[in-house]
């Protein structure tokens, strides 16, 4: 495999939001430590394999090369030579500024996918009923959901380290999210029955 | 047939303009071994529930069946004789230890003292709470409460356990031992039936309903894997 392929110095410095989540979870992972494509290949399947793709190994050269060009990550001087040339890659003080950043947007990401999912309800409103099932459906699945979190059997620091100790953290806050998200669901059938009678009467 | 049945069950509080229709129609099964969790907003009649699947209250309507027995009609009879209502506020007068309070139901029906303090024993060590067993209520935190009371439960050798809000007013970081308990307790072959205000209670749970509205909501019934008989398994892998 020719590496560094798309050298990212040859795109230049991109402008505007990065909106991939597989270049915002590269970059964590070289945050972390500074890697090769190969190397931030597998870690990023181990880490993020549940949740986001990575085509191939070329996906992760085209990231380098967005990541690159927006200055969040540099090649480390030297790394290209030899017979077998495996540039690595290590975040600039840009790249971890921008991607504490775009950690903490992630709260307004939770608030934009409720309201969007809440405004393609609209979409219903003609027949508050319909909505009405819909959204007991979603119980139905958040239910579910809860009933699928497990019980965390080891409490304290984790014995094998910050993976199991992130796996938790997920898992802690999916088991209250269910809590208010069924919550949100009593609070919508009461409105939704009276709006149903208000146009019944109408 | 299953063990806990309840039928087309309501139940209303007050006559008049205040009245208030708690339960309407709810209906509910649930087999040995399984844990059924029941999610509810404060006041949303989820206590009236529990106190009318154990057969503490009667419902207004409907019928609740423990092993095709009516609860209405032989309630007192099975309290403690199958059916466990665990209830967690203990209420130990001055003097008496966690096991004092733990032999309380056996002593009630007139088991032998030495019997009855041994049985409460194993139900303190069963529940993990076998070095409160000479404790007095002041000295004990809310999950070992909750563990005692448990125990208190136990000791009668139910088949069903109900039990309302088990985690309530427990410290976060004590909570989910309590939810593995109760877990490794139906997994043993009782029936447990929770109520929970809190998400986390649904945790592992077999089933999880809401009860909102006076009506009981669920989620389909997790599908347990096949079981595939250990002899068959050895004479397939030794075959092939």
């Amino acid at each position: 495999m020719e590496a560094g392929r798309l050298s990212a110095g040859s795109i230049g410095r991109q402008k505007g939001p990065m909106h991939s989540p597989v270049n915002w979870a590269l970059l964590g992972l070289i945050i972390e430590r500074p890697s090769y494509a190969y190397d931030l290949a597998q870690r990023f399947e181990r880490r993020y394999g549940t949740v986001l793709t990575l085509s191939n190994v070329g996906h992760v050269y085209t990231a380098m090369g967005a990541l690159e060009g927006r200055e969040l990550v540099q090649e480390i001087p030297g790394t290209r030579e030899g017979r077998q040339p495996k540039p690595r890659y290590r975040a600039t003080a840009e790249g971890v500024r921008a991607y504490r950043e775009w950690l903490i947007g992630q709260v307004g990401e939770d608030r934009r996918r409720q309201e969007l999912f809440v405004l393609a309800l609209a979409a219903l409103a003609g027949d508050p009923e319909q909505i009405v099932e819909v959204v007991e459906r979603c119980e139905q699945a958040w239910l579910t959901e809860g009933m699928g979190t497990r019980i965390a059997r080891e409490q304290g620091a984790p014995l094998d380290g910050i993976p199991a100790l992130l796996h938790r953290l997920i898992e802690e806050e999916n088991r209250l999210a269910v809590g208010a998200k069924l919550a949100w669901v009593e609070y919508a059938r009461q409105e939704l029955k009276k709006l149903s009678g208000r146009l019944r009467r109408s | 047939m299953s063990l806990l049945v309840l039928d087309g069950v309501r139940k209303g509080y007050e006559s008049g303009p205040g009245a208030r229709q708690v339960l309407r129609d709810v209906s509910l099964d649930l087999d040995p071994g399984e844990l059924a969790v029941v999610w509810g907003m404060r006041g949303s009649g989820r206590s009236t529930l529990m106190r009318i699947a154990a057969g503490i209250e009667p419902p207004d309507a409907g019928v609740v069946r423990f092993e095709g027995h009516d609860l209405a009609a032989r309630g007192e009879r099975l309290l403690g004789s199958g059916v466990g209502y665990c209830q967690k506020t203990l209420r130990f007068t001055d003097g008496h230890t966690a096991l004092d309070h733990a032999m309380v139901g056996l002593l009630s029906r007139w088991m032998a003292p030495k019997l009855a303090r041994k049985r409460s024993l194993h139900a303190l060590e069963r529940v993990g709470a076998e070095r409160c067993a000479g404790m007095h209520r002041h000295e004990l935190s809310s999950a070992e409460a909750v563990r005692v009371a448990l125990a208190r439960t136990l000791a009668l050798e139910p088949k069903l356990i109900v039990i309302d809000e088990p985690v309530k007013g427990v410290e976060l970081i004590d909570r989910d031992p309590i939810l593995a308990l109760l877990r490794s307790l139906a997994d043993e072959g009782i029936a447990v039936l929770a109520s929970t205000g809190e998400s986390t209670g649904l945790s592992e749970a077999d089933r999880a309903l809401v009860l909102g509205d006076g009506e009981l909501r669920g989620a389909p019934v997790r599908q347990l894997a096949p079981v595939v008989p250990l002899r068959s398994g050895l004479r397939s892998s030794s075959a092939s």
